[in-house]
């Protein structure tokens, strides 16, 4: 038995399963709710029930307290419906977001290239085409690795819809990306899922932007660029792209390219390892080295999205802000793992960045 | 047929943006900086206050209904407490001494910085803080009464809670905490939302409210306990304001960093100095340890305050030189705070006493680089002389910091056993202060700490007696006329715990409870 849950002010309708939270209902469906604890005792999930009737679960009483729940408030990680019900979350309400649903597909392998010596491009051909947002991801299932799944960005625009290019660096001792590079061939068939994630461009902010992309994290970058470029956006952007050497500098000459034919687009490639004397006339340094002479450190008025290794963001951030550009307007995808949460202690001063 | 469009909803932050939009105005028949005096002259840039986000998003309608619920939970167990003696279930009465220290040190502050956040939303010309602070200044007047009604019911069984308002205002300790937050409260509002707002609500709240809400617990006190559970909530809020406090001005304008960073600097270590009452009442007043100061301090600054310097680097602010004293101090500031309150047992409205030897064991554990070495030896002389019958007093005057106003207690960072003293001179006249970070803010703003009312001063002018006192007569005795002014009970409220008549009732009324003779 299932129920129907309409969440406000998005207005999106889904089915709820019998015993499911409308927490996991909605993460599942697409729609981001704010949560953290996840068992009803910090509060962060509270909702509105507008109509309808839930089960408060498990929620303890001092998170939601005797008045709420007469008001109709409830802890969206432990409520289940009754019957057919609205609700009223606090939503930042992000007019870029699709809300797209997740869905399963099967790929075809196409093609397979090596774009450097650690990073494999992968192509797709789905079985139906998949309705993205440029800088999602998706997860990738490996069966062959008892069906194990890792999340890999999407490199390719959206409007191509139906052959996805997924870039792949080999991790050391990783069995997933190992498995990748050595066995995969063209003509096997994977699982995967998709689209996920709250990264893309705010395109209805209608500013300048700026890509900052490191090591594997160019997939991202490279989809919403080339998206952009194709809805015919004339707004600056600029990507400032960062490898160790020549040879790691994937898609350089395609960059180039696009810069020739594209007036407002700006390739600011860099190399931090390249030796010296080499032919490379480029900037030298890191990413956000390259970004602080290129914009002469003063961001304000831009949006930033950022894709690379943790020390490149963090240095990025730091870069950004102390050239006056703050947290509203600097954007990265964030991938969460149990190893993640603990080792690292984080403050409550930024809460996306 | 007129087709009916539904509007889309607004969302729950859409709504309570517009209902709080447009609350303020330009004044017409006053200039605006005649309205808001204290706006700029400390030098803080605000180009558009509508860039502050309100942190709590919380009416007034359902602020009251969320506090009454929780107070009733409250109220219901203080008076379950007070009906049922609750106070013979603590662990030992000489806990009730580190209640009396916080009823007489932290209470009226609560008070104070309800008035504190009072007069900065006043002073504030954009309408977001102005009302974050309003909601603040709310919580802290209740916050000074929840804790006066939570502690009101040990008054009428044991001595020295009678009269603290009269003391902080006098007492020569209570002029530490008192005068950090006069500090707080004579400066602009930016500073004051640095100096509490930041410094004390985010940085160093966990250092001051955990050991004694822990300390709570640990030693039977259901009421103390039950008023941190209430409060917590609220100082969530607090801590989240003074965050978007410093990120708005950071924000705002770069001329402001380099005056948030002095700010910073200042009220770190001015509030790490008051923090030595916490010290010692962890590793020394409450029979029933939590942790040592030191592991508080490890855990609560080096730990989570680290991670938010780490976070706040990326603004240009770095971590305030002073604190890396810090590391060096928490091996030794509880043990020297607390010889000093021993010698000047007399003139504490609470008990003092020396450890006991497991005491001493546990205290060589937790502090194996220092307590042996430079303490062990000393306390162990004063204990066995006080069993001799010896039990030492100190009838002198301590100088104190013309900055902290903490006595002349601590020692050198690199030598623990002598004691460091600054001076400074400022139109030929000498200032002592106690520490590098003390001088620097003395050195700083002169102008402002000359005018300290330093309690050991005022005694040795003639202020603290009560009215028509004649020092001239024959047998005068100054202490003891100074005690009568700070309205202590001397021989009941001070001196040492044993022998005291908190002592004796405790151990009386516990045995009635308990036993049928």
């Amino acid at each position: 038995m299932s129920y129907e849950l309409t969440i406000e002010p998005l207005g999106h309708t889904i089915e709820v399963e019998d015993g499911q939270t409308i927490l996991d209902a909605a993460l599942r469906a697409g729609i981001y709710l704010p949560h953290a604890c996840c068992h009803g005792l910090c509060a962060t999930c509270k909702v509105q029930v507008v109509d309808g009737e839930v089960d408060h679960g498990e929620a303890s009483t001092f998170a939601l307290m005797d008045f709420e729940r007469e008001e109709g408030k409830t802890l969206a990680c432990c409520a289940r419906l009754e019957c057919d019900t609205v609700i009223e979350a606090e939503i930042d309400e992000d007019p870029d977001a699709e809300n797209l649903p997740v869905e399963d597909y099967v790929g075809e392998v196409v093609r397979i290239e090596a774009l450097t010596p650690t990073i494999r491009g992968i192509w797709l051909k789905l079985d139906r085409p998949m309705h993205f947002q440029a800088g999602q991801y998706t997860n990738l299932e490996v069966a062959a690795v008892g069906g194990q799944s890792r999340a890999f960005s999407l490199a390719s625009p959206p409007q191509q819809s139906d052959v996805v290019e997924l870039n792949v660096r080999i991790v050391p001792g990783g069995q997933v990306t190992t498995w990748l590079h050595e066995n995969l061939k063209v003509g096997e068939a994977l699982k995967l899922s998709g689209p996920y994630g709250r990264f893309f461009v705010k395109k209805s902010a209608n500013v300048p932007l700026i890509f900052m992309a490191g090591g594997s994290g160019l997939s991202s970058p490279k989809s919403m660029i080339e998206d952009l470029l194709n809805d015919g956006c004339e707004l600056p952007m600029t990507l400032i792209y960062g490898q160790r050497s020549q040879a790691e500098l994937y898609y350089h000459a395609e960059f180039w390219a696009l810069a020739a034919k594209h007036a407002n687009f700006n390739y600011v490639p860099t190399l931090s390892h390249e030796p010296e004397g080499s032919d490379w006339n480029g900037a030298r340094g890191f990413v956000h080295e390259a970004a602080k002479a290129h914009f002469n450190n003063d961001f304000r008025g831009h949006k930033a999205y950022l894709c690379g290794p943790p020390a490149m963001i963090e240095a990025c951030i730091s870069t950004l802000m102390q050239g006056r550009l703050f947290e509203r307007d600097i954007y990265m995808e964030k991938f969460f793992s149990a190893a993640d949460a603990s080792q690292q202690l984080k403050s409550p001063l930024f809460k996306n960045i | 047929m007129d087709m009916h469009a539904t509007k889309k909803k607004l969302g729950i932050k859409e709504k309570y943006a517009h209902m709080t939009r447009g609350l303020d105005w330009e004044t017409s028949y006053q200039p605006m900086d005649k309205v808001f005096p204290q706006a700029t002259f400390e030098g803080i840039k605000i180009h558009d206050w509508d860039k502050w986000e309100d942190p709590f998003r919380l009416t007034m309608d359902s602020y009251w209904k969320y506090q009454a619920e929780k107070e009733r939970k409250l109220y219901a167990v203080l008076d379950a407490f007070a009906q049922n003696n609750g106070h013979l279930g603590l662990t030992d009465a000489r806990y009730l001494n580190a209640i009396k220290l916080f009823l007489t040190g932290i209470s009226p502050l609560e008070y104070v910085a309800h008035r504190g956040f009072a007069a900065a939303g006043r002073n504030f010309p954009g309408v977001g803080p102005r009302v974050a602070c309003l909601m603040q200044s709310v919580d802290e007047m209740r916050h000074a009464q929840t804790q006066i009604h939570a502690l009101s019911n040990y008054n009428k069984h044991y001595d020295g809670f009678h009269d603290f308002k009269h003391m902080l205002e006098r007492v020569w300790y209570l002029s530490v905490p008192k005068s950090f937050f006069d500090d707080a409260f004579s400066a602009g509002p930016f500073e004051y939302m640095i100096a509490i707002g930041f410094s004390f609500e985010y940085v160093l709240t966990n250092l001051l409210f955990v050991p004694f809400m822990s300390g709570a617990a640990y030693n039977g006190d259901m009421a103390t306990v039950t008023f941190g559970f209430s409060a917590q909530s609220d100082e969530a809020r607090h801590m989240t304001l003074g965050l978007e406090c410093i990120k708005f001005m950071l924000e705002q304008d770069p001329d402001n960093l380099p005056i948030v960073q002095k700010w910073i600097d200042k009220w770190a270590w001015r509030g790490v100095r008051v923090l030595t009452l916490v010290a010692m009442m962890m590793d020394y007043m409450l029979p029933k340890r939590v942790m040592s100061w030191k592991e508080a301090w490890e855990i609560y600054f080096e730990q989570n305050g680290g991670a938010l310097f780490a976070d706040l680097a990326r603004y240009g602010i770095t971590m305030p030189e002073c604190l890396k004293q810090c590391s060096i101090d928490k091996e030794h500031i509880g043990h020297q705070a607390w010889a000093t309150f021993y010698q000047y047992g007399g003139a504490a409205a609470f008990h003092t006493w020396m450890p006991s030897d497991d005491e001493m064991d546990w205290l060589s554990a937790k502090y194996p680089n220092t307590f042996d070495k430079y303490y062990r030896a000393r306390f162990t002389h004063w204990r066995d002389e006080a069993e001799k019958g010896n039990r030492f007093y100190s009838n002198t005057l301590p100088m104190l910091c013309q900055v902290c106003q903490i006595p002349m207690l601590f020692t050198e960072p690199d030598d623990p056993t002598t004691i460091c003293y600054r001076e400074s001179d400022y139109d030929g006249e000498k200032y002592h202060t106690c520490s590098d970070g003390c001088k620097h803010i003395f050195d700083n703003e002169p102008q402002k700490y000359i005018q300290a009312w330093l309690p050991v001063h005022q005694i040795y002018q003639g202020n603290c007696f009560p009215e028509g006192t004649d020092p001239t007569v024959e047998g005068f005795d100054p202490l003891a006329k100074v005690l009568e002014w700070y309205h202590f009970d001397n021989g009941h409220d001070n001196l040492d715990f044993e022998g005291s008549r908190d002592q004796a009732n405790f151990a009386a009324w516990r045995g009635m409870a308990t036993k049928n003779t």
